[in-house]
């Protein structure tokens, strides 16, 4: 059943991008978050003040279900580079992960590369902390030293998310977090300005280039969540019947 | 890095890891000899990038104690207690084996990195209580209505709650486990959908992030 499933919303995802490539159009819900970058690099070139992203310690990119939080992440990162570089704003990647770096530094030189100024760019820029601890009181003197203006936090993160989030609470920081982590989403919805739950920090890279075929799997995507809807609905009502038959199918 | 190596060499090897580990978790009930080898790379593939991260640390705060760099300081208290771990615990693994064997080098974990690290989790609760100030004031209805479930959820945890009204915990525990759950569960699907949809992407090679920006457009 699982194979099928997968077998299912794969080609689900790949007739939708097949048809955003033949130039059908999809409307996606907008994403408050993403739609809120442009005015956190807009206050810090206002403030004089940085940016900084951050992926949270989770998200090691040999982890199944950590690592593409991280990598979605990096998505979002080149976006808010893009950004900054247009407005003049200094960004700082604060990434405790080492097999991301050579991810983010690329990520961070092809944007200023795109953007005209490769010549700008410094690897200084990114600052890399080995452990829990050290990260999240890495962080926090970054937050107190150099008061960034915005603070991006997206990615996979345990309860480091909370003590850097209210670091940037205190200085006063626009706040916009996301991640796919159940147990650390209540704190960064109580501590950010916009939020990007679950799913929504996948779907922002696609969001983010407007690419139609990349849309096209959201919309895939969102086909697959209504038929998981629907089974579990009449699975529901069947099984207040009596009739066991979508549970025995699923295996539950 | 050239385009080449950034996005076909990325795209094909994605490909070809993709379909092994799809066929080992679909069709071998035990592990597949070429799929764990795969991740064996992938292992030490990771830990050799923490020998990168250890030379980008040194690379900067050496930088920064030559250029004086505000607070430079700290960076040369860097570089001591690194070049001190590293000579501890090569000492006992040359003597012994066992990195940890050198009591210098224990000592410093134990009572130095340990204590700190464990002080650094203990005022995890005062960011989560001024957190839960900000989030708990009744703003408007929403927020009202998730001061009210916070509240039967903290006094059902607390003894007192239960001396106050029999019903709080009962009351609280039905938030926890009725109200909380399937909210959590829904946010457990469709970021699961999300993950698949994502791999799907980088599949194709649509996803910048995983190609480090340079993605087919």
């Amino acid at each position: 059943m699982t194979f099928i499933m997968l077998i299912l919303t794969f080609a689900a995802m790949y007739y939708c991008m097949y048809l955003g490539k033949q130039g059908k159009t999809f409307k996606i819900r907008t994403l408050p978050a993403i739609q809120a970058i442009p005015e956190a690099v807009g206050r810090a070139a206002e403030m004089g003040q940085p940016v900084m992203w951050t992926p949270g310690i989770a998200g090691g990119l040999n982890d199944s279900t950590q690592g593409p939080q991280t990598l979605a992440a990096i998505s979002i990162l080149e976006y808010v580079t893009e950004e900054c570089v247009k407005a003049g704003v200094k960004i700082a990647a604060l990434c405790p992960l080492p097999d991301a770096l050579p991810l983010v530094e690329e990520t961070m030189r092809t944007a200023y590369t795109a953007q005209g100024k490769p010549e700008e760019f410094d690897d200084e820029f990114i600052r890399f902390f080995s452990g829990q601890s050290a990260y999240m009181t890495g962080t926090l003197g970054y937050l107190q030293r150099e008061r960034p203006a915005s603070t991006i936090l997206v990615g996979g993160f345990y309860y480091e998310s909370v003590i850097i989030a209210e670091g940037g609470n205190t200085i006063g920081a626009m706040q916009i977090g996301g991640t796919n982590n159940i147990h650390q989403m209540p704190f960064l919805a109580a501590t950010c300005d916009y939020m990007l739950l679950a799913e929504e920090l996948y779907a922002a890279g696609a969001a983010i280039s407007g690419n139609p075929d990349a849309l096209g799997s959201i919309k895939g995507e969102d086909m697959i969540k209504l038929l998981l809807v629907a089974i579990t609905g009449v699975g529901f009502l069947l099984g207040a019947a009596g009739i066991t038959f979508i549970a025995d199918l699923l295996g539950m | 890095m050239s385009q080449l190596i950034r996005r076909e060499a990325v795209f094909a090897i994605t490909g070809i890891v993709t379909v092994l580990m799809f066929v080992e978790y679909f069709f071998f009930p035990q592990d597949w000899i070429v799929a764990s080898t795969i991740r064996n790379w992938a292992v030490i593939i990771l830990n050799i990038s923490l020998g990168l991260g250890a030379v980008r640390l040194i690379m900067q705060h050496v930088i920064g104690t030559q250029r004086r760099r505000e607070n430079w300081q700290f960076s040369l208290l860097f570089l001591v207690a690194f070049v001190i771990m590293l000579f501890t615990g090569l000492a006992g693994y040359l003597s012994t084996g066992v990195a940890t064997s050198n009591s210098i080098y224990n000592w410093l974990f134990n009572h130095v990195y340990t204590s700190l690290g464990a002080t650094t989790y203990a005022i995890t609760g005062f960011y989560i209580f001024s957190a839960a100030y900000r989030a708990f004031r009744a703003r408007n209805v929403d927020a009202s209505l998730m001061l009210i479930a916070g509240c039967f959820v903290i006094l059902s945890n607390a003894p007192v709650g239960e001396v106050i009204w029999s019903g709080i915990p009962v009351i609280g525990e039905w938030f926890r486990f009725v109200g909380q759950v399937p909210g959590m569960r829904v946010f457990g699907v469709v970021g699961a959908l999300g993950t698949i949809a994502y791999g799907f992407r980088a599949l194709l090679g649509k996803e910048k992030g995983f190609y480090a920006g340079g993605a087919e457009e």
